[in-house]
């Protein structure tokens, strides 16, 4: 090969490059656009969402832990209708339904996670998804979480 | 024995720091005799760390509930073996089980043929690298996770190790984990160090094996991970995006980003820098992945918040930042400009690193949303599963395309075996319209399942058709992983959109559909003479059109130290078609029990592809010769 023809195939080859990088580029640009349009949830602990307009609460994921007022199970165990306060400030609580598998760990004072959206009318939260929080996959909860009363401590 | 370990990690931290600075100082006078020197001081770090383990371990089995963390993870009733592993089980036994593996892979590394072949400068900045990262241990466990701390009063029992832990998955996984962050160590402080010291080419041959066994290790260790809370965490998932499962997919995309530049690194002697970076990236993403799992930053199924390590891990990070990029960016040196034709191998390679790099970026992004989206909204934002379902599972599909096209191409420029890949395409086009005949319309999953099958279409063809592949023992190790890869695309393509799921409240005698299944509950038994735990199972027979298929027994156990909690025991019919997989969600005293069943299809392709990816990599190893 000629230098000449070398010197164009490196060219070119920057140009293919190039395109790719843009082609990849797009597709990613796209897919994550779709994906942040579509898939954002607000992250809010209780007192947050409280502090929320309702309407403006259509998918969110709520941080907090079981409370033991009014915690009624579903006789069939396939949901449960209870009240989610804030970590921090207890006072502050929001009534959940959630129809579906109730997790081995739920109970009062475990910290939980919802997904759903809130009932404008009637300031409930829908809860499609509940999960307790994998219970100290390497630390104990220094509130006692997971053990019997009397361990606490 | 809690002091005399303490202090012992202590010591060793002081020698490491003595020693770092003798030989920076001697370093900095381009003196180089210190190799000898810092290989005795490895051994003794290694030693020291070898005997407070032996003591921490000693203490597990014997429940030596004078030790905060034994009183915190074990108690009497626990089998031994349970107690061994919660070694690993909370966050001051794990931070020193990462350091052990860190420590001995050092010492190991001094008798490896590739450690003979540096020279002493190399040798040095190495082993002060090497230092720095374990001091950063040894800080750790004799500052803010310090697992020797002595209680006193002694307890008389401990506080049990969590049931979900106690299981066998738990025993591999996170040693797993640990093994493989430990392992990206050593390649990543050769990397630096052979290009402080000027020599920038040699270490990717050096360190190949090394970055193999840490890939391993790190893949096994994810995948069981994810095996474990399919058939353990009753998640009915194997993958939920969580962010700790992030956090260890994401050094794992950039390790196999890297593991992909490597071999152009290797066979065009171009992306020098671009290599070290790589490592380095690795590496660091490691310590992130901790970082997000104790700062409690992130607010995750697992996260636990006011863990004391989040600053020290912080600081760290940055430190090794600032100096990699120092070594890559600062220090010029002859990188050669060479680009390969992009329809080549080493532009496949290229074009998988990128998507490889990307979806590391993309799952890093999502991981962090909530704390980004903090700076212009009021309110954090995060992302739930779809979004990384919609924006990774595509690019992996892609990813999986790509490896079924790439053996065609020579290493040079063009296509080396037209026919080789018309067959493959052709056998796309086939597969595709199969999938589809079959009722499998979902796009994603068609073209997932179509780039899978045309995987292992390809590699097959290619063993066929090249004898040079079949002759050569690394290859096997290398297009094995792939076909491993393969087998898990085609797995994770019917298993996800294809699972059917049902949810049922049955008393004795009633039956439940779920897809072309029956499941007739007989009875719920209940057996109260295991001393640790009360079980309760459902018993049921599945059956199909008529023909009995299996029996399952899901169970729901008290387990005798958690008596708040009971935790289902799932139980499945193995298939390679279509797994049934049962959960007993609760009971009531008439007998009546709520059920969770799903059909699988599929779902054991991505455990059998994970196992012969993770075990036939060995072959990739390559013996170098020792100088």
């Amino acid at each position: 090969m000629k230098p000449e023809s070398v010197m164009s195939t490196a060219k070119n080859q920057k140009w293919v490059y190039l395109a790719a990088v843009l082609l990849v580029g797009a597709g990613v640009g796209y897919l994550l656009f779709s994906g942040l349009s579509q898939n954002s949830v607000y992250f809010l602990n209780v007192s947050e969402a409280l502090a929320m307009p309702a309407e403006k609460l259509t998918q969110a994921r709520l941080f907090g832990s079981v409370s033991e007022k009014d915690l009624v199970h579903d006789p069939s165990a396939m949901g449960v209708s209870f009240f989610v306060q804030d970590k921090d400030d207890p006072a502050q609580a929001i009534r959940v339904h959630y129809k579906g598998a109730v997790p081995d760990t739920f109970k009062v004072g475990v910290e939980v996670i919802l997904e759903g959206s809130f009932a404008a009318d009637t300031r409930i939260f829908e809860a499609t998804s509940l999960l307790t929080k994998c219970p100290s996959k390497y630390e104990k909860n220094e509130k006692g979480r997971m053990r019997p009363p009397g361990f606490a401590g | 024995m809690h002091a005399i370990s303490f202090t012992a990690l202590i010591l060793s931290m002081l020698a490491a720091v003595g020693l770092t600075a003798t030989a920076g100082m001697k370093a900095l006078k381009d003196d180089f005799d210190t190799v000898a020197l810092l290989e005795k001081g490895q051994i003794l770090l290694t030693v020291v760390v070898l005997a407070v383990s032996a003591v921490l371990l000693q203490a597990l089995a014997a429940r030596d509930f004078s030790y905060v963390y034994v009183r915190d993870y074990t108690d009497t009733f626990l089998p031994l073996f349970y107690a061994v592993t919660a070694f690993w089980a909370g966050q001051n036994g794990s931070f020193l089980f990462w350091y052990l593996c860190v420590a001995v892979m050092g010492w190991c590394m001094i008798y490896t043929p590739g450690y003979s072949r540096l020279d002493s400068r190399t040798k040095v900045f190495f082993w002060i690298l090497f230092f720095l990262v374990e001091i950063f241990f040894l800080f750790a466990l004799t500052g803010p996770s310090n697992p020797f701390m002595k209680l006193d009063p002694v307890p008389a029992e401990g506080r049990g190790l969590n049931p979900l832990l106690q299981n066998p998955g738990m025993i591999f996984h996170p040693p797993l984990l640990f093994l493989g962050y430990a392992g990206y160590t050593i390649p990543c402080c050769l990397a630096l160090a052979s290009r402080l010291s000027g020599d920038s080419r040699q270490w990717l041959d050096l360190c190949r094996n090394w970055n193999i066994v840490a890939w391993i290790f790190l893949t096994s260790g994810i995948i069981l991970g994810a095996w474990w809370s399919y058939m353990e965490l009753g998640w009915g998932g194997y993958w939920a995006w969580d962010p700790v499962e992030n956090a260890s997919l994401i050094p794992w995309l950039a390790g196999t980003a890297f593991i992909h530049t490597a071999i152009v690194g290797r066979t065009r002697k171009s992306l020098l820098r671009t290599n070290v970076f790589m490592v380095a990236l690795t590496f660091l993403l490691c310590f992130f992945a901790t970082f997000v799992v104790r700062s409690g930053m992130i607010d995750s199924l697992h996260a636990f918040g006011g863990s004391r390590m989040g600053i020290p891990l912080f600081v760290f990070m940055v430190a090794a930042l600032l100096l990699t990029l120092y070594v890559c960016l600062v220090q010029r040196e002859d990188d050669s400009a060479h680009i390969d034709d992009f329809a080549s191998r080493p532009g496949m390679l290229f074009l998988t690193s990128w998507l490889f790099l990307c979806l590391g970026g993309i799952v890093f992004l999502g991981v962090l949303w909530p704390v980004i989206s903090s700076l212009w909204s009021e309110n954090p934002v995060g992302l739930d599963a779809g979004f990384y379902n919609r924006v990774c599972l595509p690019l992996f599909a892609v990813l999986a395309l790509i490896m079924a096209v790439c053996p065609w191409f020579s290493q040079k420029s063009g296509i080396s075996d037209k026919t080789g890949l018309g067959l493959v395409l052709g056998a796309g086009v086939g597969a595709a319209v199969a999938v589809f005949a079959l009722g499998y319309a979902q796009p994603l999953a068609l073209f997932s399942a179509t780039s899978g099958f045309m995987m292992i279409f390809s590699i097959t063809l290619y063993f066929v058709r090249n004898k040079g592949a079949r002759a050569f023992l690394p290859s096997w190790g290398a297009y094995g992983v792939h076909l491993g890869v393969a087998l898990m695309v085609v797995g994770v393509a019917f298993s996800g959109p294809y699972k059917v799921e049902s949810e049922a409240v049955l008393t004795k005698g009633q039956s439940m559909t779920v897809g072309d299944y029956e499941i007739v509950f007989n009875e719920l038994t209940h057996d109260h003479d295991n001393p640790a735990m009360d079980v309760h199972a459902a018993l049921l027979t599945v059956t199909r059109d008529g023909q009995a298929v299996g029996d399952l027994a899901p169970e729901k156990r008290l387990y005798r130290n958690f008596e708040q909690s009971t935790f289902a025991e799932v139980s499945v019919i193995p298939s390679l078609g279509e797994e049934i997989y049962s959960t007993l969600l609760g009971f009531n005293e008439e007998g009546a029990v709520s059920l969770k069943i799903s059909v699988n299809p599929l779902v054991n392709w991505i455990w059998i592809g994970g196992t012969l990816s993770c075990l036939i990599a060995f072959l990739c190893w390559r013996k170098i010769e020792r100088r």
